[in-house]
């Protein structure tokens, strides 16, 4: 017994010497399973950047209630007035101007995304500077990284004013200022020229989500069009405008569908997508526009609906009964399955929100995903006719000419439910003034997160505003100013900053 | 010659003719052997030497020559020593041994060297007492009533400074001679004095009284109660052991000071939260370190209460200091039960009962709701006749439907006992409860093993093994989403199924029947949880022992969720394992030096070392076409993703500890600790932790000594320094993100996998949070400690605070873990125990704590004074969050806007000017600028006590106990998001069903509910309410049957009754004041949203041993 007890000591001993070295334990963090991102080396590392900044625009854009929420002054939306929709009606009342409301619920959600995809395409663009990977490879990303970040800006500017200039090459501290808007516009001028000569032609693309050539050209256009217009009037730029959409037109491969096609699934990434932003049922991965805009009732959000005067307004016709609901659906919900009630439709008037129901995102409607309506179309971002109405305005405010009023009355043509490229005596017109085409773009492109940025360049939210109808539910707090036209930053963004709030911050030139 | 004479004289004269006891002879042995051996080392007797010449002289001169030339003084006693006789002696530079041989040859007296001091005696008595000081060990081990052992009970051999106290087993070991008595203390027992005779095992079970405590745990190891200089609060099982208990935190709360323990949630088996003297860190964990039997473990969440026999909580640095970056938030010692020497013991204990949520919301009637409905959208929805139906019969009772009666069920079976070597605890747990909210069920199953062997007289071992398994099935109703779903929708259609959306599309919420998830969606939860480990203590020399101790710890989670088709027409499933893999060492030598009670010191080195591993696998699928196989067979889901994970964490330290006590009065403490971190880089690897304290032992004066009433008083002081690295590990790196949601679908079908940057910014710098804190301490007994008091003041300011600072969006990064600012905590803990009655049957005695804690930012980053949290509470429901860091308050002050209730009629002009109309809310203009903005956001209140309070009583009478517990908070805000919801304000929500709506403004009910559909704020002081409290947590009666039983076999059968949250007293009109949505954290604490409300219960139980 004596002697099995000292050899457990004997054992002990060692074990306590063995456990007295220090450097038993290591004491390193064991960072084996962290994939490093220096070198990008492959296409595959490459498209691997590439994805999250196409996510995340996806998921600014895929809703009402993300990056439009701050929209909600145009006419072709309001929203309901009671319920949880307040922080819609801020913007639909104009409830803002002196920095008041900049703690309104999602608004800093807005705000993170668009800088997300900055800094993951500032991070991929400086990446690329020293990836090994295929010239030809590196060359598409720069380009796609630049459109993507150009069109973050360009959202960035145009909602809440001049911002910080934070691009490639260069580590931020938190301590920068607002820039100018203009010196913003330059910054997105480089970014779309770069990624114009960069992308490749649009039959050219590897997949239609990613983006072409003709995708970076439409929005330099647009671009330029909104430089031409407020805050920075800068005439100068409209013939740009006129002559970067002229170049898209020129491409001869866009077209426009016929109305009764274009809203539907299978037509998503057709020949009228300039660029869109791709949605996967297999992967759950939606559109919320169906969901967002439909009625409670239709087993919706009741998020947007236009606003009674711009449906009155709205030309009747093929394009408006493709818009809108005027019998709205009416579903129910048992047993996890969405059932179509009877009667299946109700009238407008009749409805829970008493107003027609925006009807394009509707038509490829899923039944089947859940106790709500949802959707997996492609979202449009730019579609041909945008393109088209781009040109026939911004040369119609630089001296219209046959070929911008052929544009024009190409969306008119197909709006008629006609061929777009045969002339038709009934609709076309011979002459439009900037602001018909500003208010045609607005039919057209209806509920589709342009019709806000039009007023407000062209100066027309006031006057469009005194028109609305005063059977419209939600009361105004105020005629809209200039104040108005931008959204206060959200407040987390500047108490955290050294960013300085709207009016004070804004600054134009 | 110091010869005695006089009644001096008669006392050494009966010492040896035997008139006096037995006791005074040996304690006077005793004294002498105790003085031989402190001086062991200097024998003065062993060097001196002697010249000496006589003839004929008489013995008593020659006594008075030798104390003339020496230091020797003899004792003795005339009447037996014939100091008259006379002789001859010559002797050359001898040992006085010689020289008293030839002086007393041919007499019949003897004589006994005790160094300088020599006995003279007849021959007869001399031997006896020659043989009295022949050593004899005596070992045995202290236990209590019940047989639990006792650590650190105080023996001492009676009139004598020898002694020993028992050690974490109960068991001592000392040596003494024939005859001798020990008399055996320790606080709270009566003192036992036992006469030693030639026994050599003693075994003494003490019985409850009042005596001093001599020894207590601390960390990393034991030491004496009086040398202690820290301030710590103790709880042993015998203040909490006649309470039905489940949960760790029910024994601690209210019974320490300075210990703030909240049940945030009356889920069966949810954790709790314990906070020692407030929060010192922002973005780090608050959470006190847990040492379980020596080892570091994550939670203590399902360790079985009734497994653990004390529990210690270090409070000061001078305490925690030794645990060093562990250290900062307080640490909570465990000690768990071990068996005792003897024949086994079983004990049974079971109780069961049921129990309810307490206080339920103030809602709308169906009819209301639909009234309100009419209002709200200015449409009517409900015609005048539903209404009418609706107000008779039909609608719902939502709180009727998410809530019900839980019920619950705790049998503890343990067996323990022991032999001379080898003792043991054996102890089985089940507990089961239903949830009081629809619908879920909890068991808990607990296994412990505590075994401890001495090996040989010098080395002992134990091992400690337990072992845990949670099962947690089912899905909670959704409370803020519930009790705000429309009211007027019955559950059921009239042929018993579901209604699954409001019979009337968006009225309520958009969510659906709130009883559909609960009742179809399977969650089933599991948690195993695994800790062994096994010490050996090594007596190297007397003074020096070497202890080294190991352990392993694991935690395995699975937890496993599926949404049926019936509930989302698709079916998701998610299964999710997650393990942590924890290894401990320690190894630590400790050397006493305890034999001179004027200078005890006491030196500990340390080494530790930790490491842990994590892994976590999730795998996902969805869209089944059968709802048949549920989570478990993933692959029939047609969308699948898995993500996993890992991480791990090593913490390496060296600890050095020196305790001194002078005089037994002025004790000292020092300790360092120096702990390396693999969550920081390697040149901020390190940090070094150093704590001193001191103490004075007033009692031990004269001065104070002559107070009668005064029994025990001390003064302490610490400072020192502890550490934090509570984060998470890589918080010093930026690491890119890889899920499903970064990748994109670019053709329109499958997911292209996509790499994000990292929404954290890399800190290479970061290192250690430290915090300093400095404790002044008084222990005070009065009346033989029937009275006593521990009073402690202090001051913790945490610097380099780990911070998980906000950046502006456009920085890219949106987060970075940085060490900056600077927090403060500081207040006092009371804790008064008193012994009111303790005669014949009665039994009386109370406990008082009291804590206030007052905490303050007092600086941050650079010249900032304020700090965004972001939206850490709830990005989906609040744009601001609820609290924010700033300088001068304190971490977890409300934010919101100054509500000045409505504007009412008349008002028309001031309402315009910020864009209002009568009817809507009125908020402070606090700049005047006319604008409600963001800037007129201000402080509107603070979760945070401003003391708390815990009152325990313990009252018998023969074999009837009764013990309670009161406690309470008080000054502490609470932010009612439950009730803003339900006012119709919330994210989700689209109309009011709160009552308080019924009183809603109009043009003629002026009153301050607004009843505008816009412009009412979510944060705001409209939703702030006080939520001081006082609850009876805890209510017990018990009858013990005794002796009656023997018959049967049984020991003791005791009965009792039970009741916990019997009454609340508060002006809160939630559920509870104390459930929380906060959880574990410190910067959102007193939010009410969705909480678990606490119940009150009602339970019978029974305890047999035998």
């Amino acid at each position: 017994m004596k002697n099995i007890i000292k050899h457990i000591l004997k054992v002990v001993m060692l074990m306590a010497m063995f456990f007295v070295q220090p450097s038993c334990i290591d004491l390193e963090e064991d960072i084996s399973s962290v994939l490093s991102m220096e070198n990008l080396t492959g296409e595959g590392d490459v498209v691997a950047a590439l994805a999250p900044i196409y996510r995340t625009m996806h998921v600014l854009l895929r809703h009402p209630c993300n990056g439009g929420k701050t929209t909600f002054g145009a006419d072709d939306r309001t929203t309901w007035w009671a319920g949880n929709k307040a922080p819609f009606r801020v913007y639909d009342r104009f409830d803002y101007g002196s920095g008041e409301n900049s703690d309104l619920r999602g608004l800093d959600g807005v705000w993170n995304d668009y800088w997300k995809v900055i800094y993951f395409a500032n991070n991929l663009i400086d990446g690329l500077k020293t990836a090994t990977a295929p010239e030809d490879v590196v060359t598409i990303a720069d380009g796609e990284a630049r459109f993507l970040r150009a069109m973050a800006y360009f959202h960035l500017v145009r909602t809440f004013g001049n911002m910080p200039v934070i691009l490639d090459g260069y580590t931020p501290t938190g301590e920068e200022q607002r820039a100018t808007v203009l010196v913003n516009y330059e910054h997105m001028e480089d970014d779309l020229l770069t990624a114009e000569a960069s992308l490749p032609a649009p039959n050219a693309v590897e997949a239609p989500g990613r983006a072409s050539s003709g995708a970076a050209k439409s929005l330099l256009a647009e671009l330029y069009l909104n430089w031409g217009g407020w805050p920075l009037l800068d005439a100068s730029k409209l013939t740009l405008a006129a002559n970067k959409a002229k170049e898209v037109i020129d491409m001869n491969y866009y077209e426009l569908l016929p109305i009764d096609q274009l809203w539907l699934l299978s037509y998503q990434n057709s020949l009228e997508s300039v660029f869109s932003l791709q949605c996967s049922e297999s992967e759950n991965i939606y559109n919320a526009w169906t969901v967002g805009t439909a009625f409670h009732e239709s087993r919706g959000w009741s998020d947007m609906y236009p606003e009674l005067q711009f449906f009155f307004d709205f030309p009747e016709g093929p394009r408006k009964d493709i818009t809108f609901f005027t019998d709205i659906p009416q579903y129910g919900f048992s047993e996890g399955q969405i059932f179509i009630q009877d009667p299946p439709t109700l009238p407008w008037q009749e409805s829970q929100r008493v107003h027609p129901m925006y009807k394009k995102y509707h038509l490829s409607v899923n039944l089947n995903m859940g106790g709500r309506i949802s959707g997996f179309r492609a979202i449009e971002v730019i579609r041909y006719a945008e393109v088209l109405l781009i040109f026939a305005e911004a040369q119609a405010r630089v001296g219209e000419n046959a070929e911008s009023i052929e544009a024009l009355n190409q969306v008119k043509r197909r709006a008629a439910g006609l061929p777009y490229d045969v002339p038709d005596g009934t609709v076309d017109v011979t002459t439009a003034t900037p602001n018909e085409i500003v208010d045609e773009k607005g039919w057209e492109l209806a509920g589709e997160y342009k019709r806000w940025y039009d007023l407000i360049r062209s100066e027309m939210l006031e006057e469009v505003t005194l028109r609305r109808s005063p059977d419209e539910n939600v009361d105004l707090v105020r005629q809209p100013t200039k104040a108005q036209y931008i959204s206060p930053i959200p407040y987390e963004a500047i108490s955290t900053s050294n960013l300085e709030q709207n009016p004070e911050g804004f600054i134009i030139q | 010659m110091k010869k005695i004479y006089g009644s001096e004289g008669l006392f050494i004269k009966s010492f040896l003719t035997s008139k006096l006891s037995k006791v005074m002879r040996i304690a006077l042995t005793l004294f002498f052997l105790a003085t031989l051996q402190i001086f062991a080392g200097n024998a003065y007797s062993q060097s001196a030497r002697l010249t000496l010449d006589f003839q004929n002289a008489s013995v008593e001169n020659i006594l008075n020559e030798i104390e003339q030339l020496s230091e020797f003084f003899f004792v003795f006693n005339y009447k037996l020593v014939d100091v008259d006789r006379k002789v001859d002696i010559q002797a050359d530079n001898k040992p006085i041994s010689d020289v008293l041989a030839s002086v007393f040859s041919g007499s019949n007296v003897d004589y006994l060297v005790l160094d300088r001091q020599i006995l003279l005696s007849p021959k007869t008595l001399i031997s006896e007492i020659k043989t009295k000081l022949q050593p004899l060990t005596v070992s045995g081990t202290v236990t209590d009533e019940n047989g639990e052992p006792l650590i650190g009970v105080n023996i001492v051999v009676e009139g004598t400074t020898t002694g020993a106290i028992t050690d974490v087993d109960g068991k001592y070991k000392l040596e003494v001679g024939p005859d001798a008595r020990l008399i055996f203390s320790y606080v709270g027992f009566e003192t036992q004095t036992l006469a030693v005779g030639d026994q050599t095992l003693i075994n003494v079970s003490l019985v409850p009284g009042t005596a001093l405590e001599e020894v207590m745990i601390v960390g990393y190891g034991t030491m004496r109660k009086s040398d202690h200089t820290g301030s710590l609060a103790s709880v042993s099982a015998r203040d909490f052991e006649l309470q039905p208990l489940t949960r760790v935190d029910q024994a601690l709360q209210g019974r320490t000071s300075g210990v703030a323990v909240t049940q945030t949630s009356g889920k069966p088996g949810a954790g709790f939260k314990i906070r020692i003297r407030g929060a010192n860190s922002i973005s780090g964990n608050n959470t006190p370190l847990y040492v379980v039997d020596g080892m570091f473990v994550e939670n203590i969440n399902t360790l079985n209460v009734n497994d653990i026999s004390s529990m210690e909580v270090l409070k000061d640095a001078s305490a925690t200091a030794i645990y060093g970056s562990r250290g900062a938030n307080g640490v909570v010692l465990i000690t768990t039960k071990t068996g005792k020497k003897g024949p086994a013991q079983v004990e049974l204990e079971t109780f069961f009962g049921i129990s309810n949520v307490f206080q339920r919301l103030d809602v709308m009637t169906p009819a209301e709701f639909a009234e309100g409905v009419n209002f709200a959208d200015g449409s009517e929805w409900y015609t005048a006749q539903e209404i009418d139906d609706l107000r008779t019969n039909g609608g719902e009772d939502w709180q009727d439907r998410l809530f019900r009666q839980g019920a619950f069920t705790n049998i503890q079976l343990s067996l323990s006992g022991g032999s001379e070597a080898v003792d043991y605890f054996v102890s089985a747990n089940y507990y089961d409860a239903t949830g009081t909210i629809t619908d879920q069920n909890y068991t808990r199953y607990t296994f412990r093993s505590n075994i401890n062997a001495n090996l040989t007289d010098k080395v002992r071992v134990g091992s400690n093994i337990f072992m845990s398994r949670e099962k947690d099935l089912g899905t909670r109703a959704d409370l803020a989403m519930g009790l705000s779903w429309d009211p007027t929708t019955p559950a059921f259609d009239e042929n018993g199924a579901y209604n699954y959306t409001p019979l009337i599309p968006g009225t309520g919420n958009g969510s659906n029947n709130p009883l559909i998830a609960p009742e179809n969606n399977t969650k089933d939860y599991y948690n195993s949880h695994m800790m062994t480990s096994a010490y050996l203590d090594w007596d190297i020399l007397d003074n020096l022992v070497l202890n080294i101790s190991g352990g392993v710890e694991h935690l395995q989670m699975a937890h496993n969720d599926y949404i049926p088709i019936v509930v989302n027409s698709v079916g998701n499933a998610s299964v999710l394992n997650q393990g942590v893999y924890n290894l401990q060492n320690t190894n630590r030598l400790t050397y006493r030096l305890d034999n001179n009670p004027d200078h005890r010191l006491q030196v500990d080195a340390i080494h530790e070392q930790q490491y842990t591993a994590m892994t976590e696998t999730t795998a996902r699928a969805s869209n089944f076409f059968t709802d048949n196989t549920t989570y478990k067979n993933l692959s029939l889901g047609e969308i699948q993703n898995t993500l996993n994970s890992s991480a791990d964490e090593s913490l390496q330290s060296f600890l050095g500890r020196i305790n001194y006590s002078l005089l037994n009065r002025f004790l000292f403490t020092a300790s360092v600790r120096a702990d390396g971190s693999s969550k920081f880089r390697e040149d901020n690897r390190w940090g070094v932790f150093p704590s001193g304290s001191v103490a004075w032992r007033l009692s031990e004066e004269a001065f104070i000594d002559a107070i009668d009433v005064i029994n025990n008083l001390k003064l302490r002081a610490s400072y020192g320094v502890t550490g934090s690295q509570a984060i998470e590990p890589r918080a010093t790196r930026s690491i890119p993100v890889t899920s499903t949601d970064q990748g994109y679908p670019f053709s329109g079908a499958e997911l292209t996998v996509g790499v994000a940057p990292s929404n954290q910014m890399e800190n290479p710098d970061l290192t250690w949070e430290t915090t300093t804190q400095s404790n002044l301490g008084l222990d005070l007994g009065l009346w033989n400690s029937r009275l006593t008091l521990t009073m402690d003041l202090y001051k913790k300011n945490t610097t380099d605070l780990l911070l998980d600072r906000v950046l502006p969006a456009f920085v890219g990064p949106t987060r970075v873990v940085q060490n900056a600012g600077e927090v403060e905590n500081k207040g006092f803990d009371i804790t008064l125990g008193l012994i009111l009655l303790d005669k014949g049957n009665w039994h009386i005695n109370s406990n008082l704590s009291f804590s206030r804690n007052v905490n303050e930012v007092l600086a941050l980053v650079d010249d900032i004074t304020y700090f965004e949290l972001g939206n850490i509470y709830s990005s989906n429901t609040f744009p601001v969050n609820p609290t924010r860091v700033e300088i001068g308050q304190s971490i977890s002050a409300f934010r919101g806007y100054v509500f000045e209730g409505v504007y009412q009629t008349g008002e028309e002009d001031e309402a315009a000017v910020y864009g209002k109309v009568p009817g809507q809310a009125k908020y402070q203009d606090v700049n005047n600028d006319g604008v409600i903005s963001t800037d007129d956001i201000v402080t509107v209140g603070d979760g945070n006590p401003a003391f708390t309070w815990g009152w325990n009583w313990n009252i018998s009478w023969k074999n009837l106990d009764l013990n309670f517990i009161l406690l309470g908070a008080q000054g502490n805000d609470i932010y009612n998001f439950q009730r803003m919801r339900m006012m119709g304000l919330g994210a989700q929500q689209f109309h009011a069903v709160h009552a308080n709506y019924n009183d809603r403004w109009t043009e003629n009910n002026p009153s301050d509910i607004p009843s505008g559909r816009d412009g009412t704020e979510f944060l705001s002081s409209q939703f702030i309410e006080d939520g001081s409290f006082v609850t009876l947590k805890n209510l017990t009666l018990g009858y013990t049957l005794d002796n009656v039983l023997n018959g049967i076999g049984l020991e003791s059968l005791r009965l009792y009754v039970s009741a916990e949250n019997l009454f609340i007293l508060t002006g809160y009109t939630g559920f509870d004041p104390e459930s929380t949505a906060s959880g574990n954290m410190d910067v959102d604490i007193g939010i009410d949203y969705n909480n678990y409300p606490l119940s009150r219960s009602f339970s019978l139980g029974l305890k047999v041993i035998f």
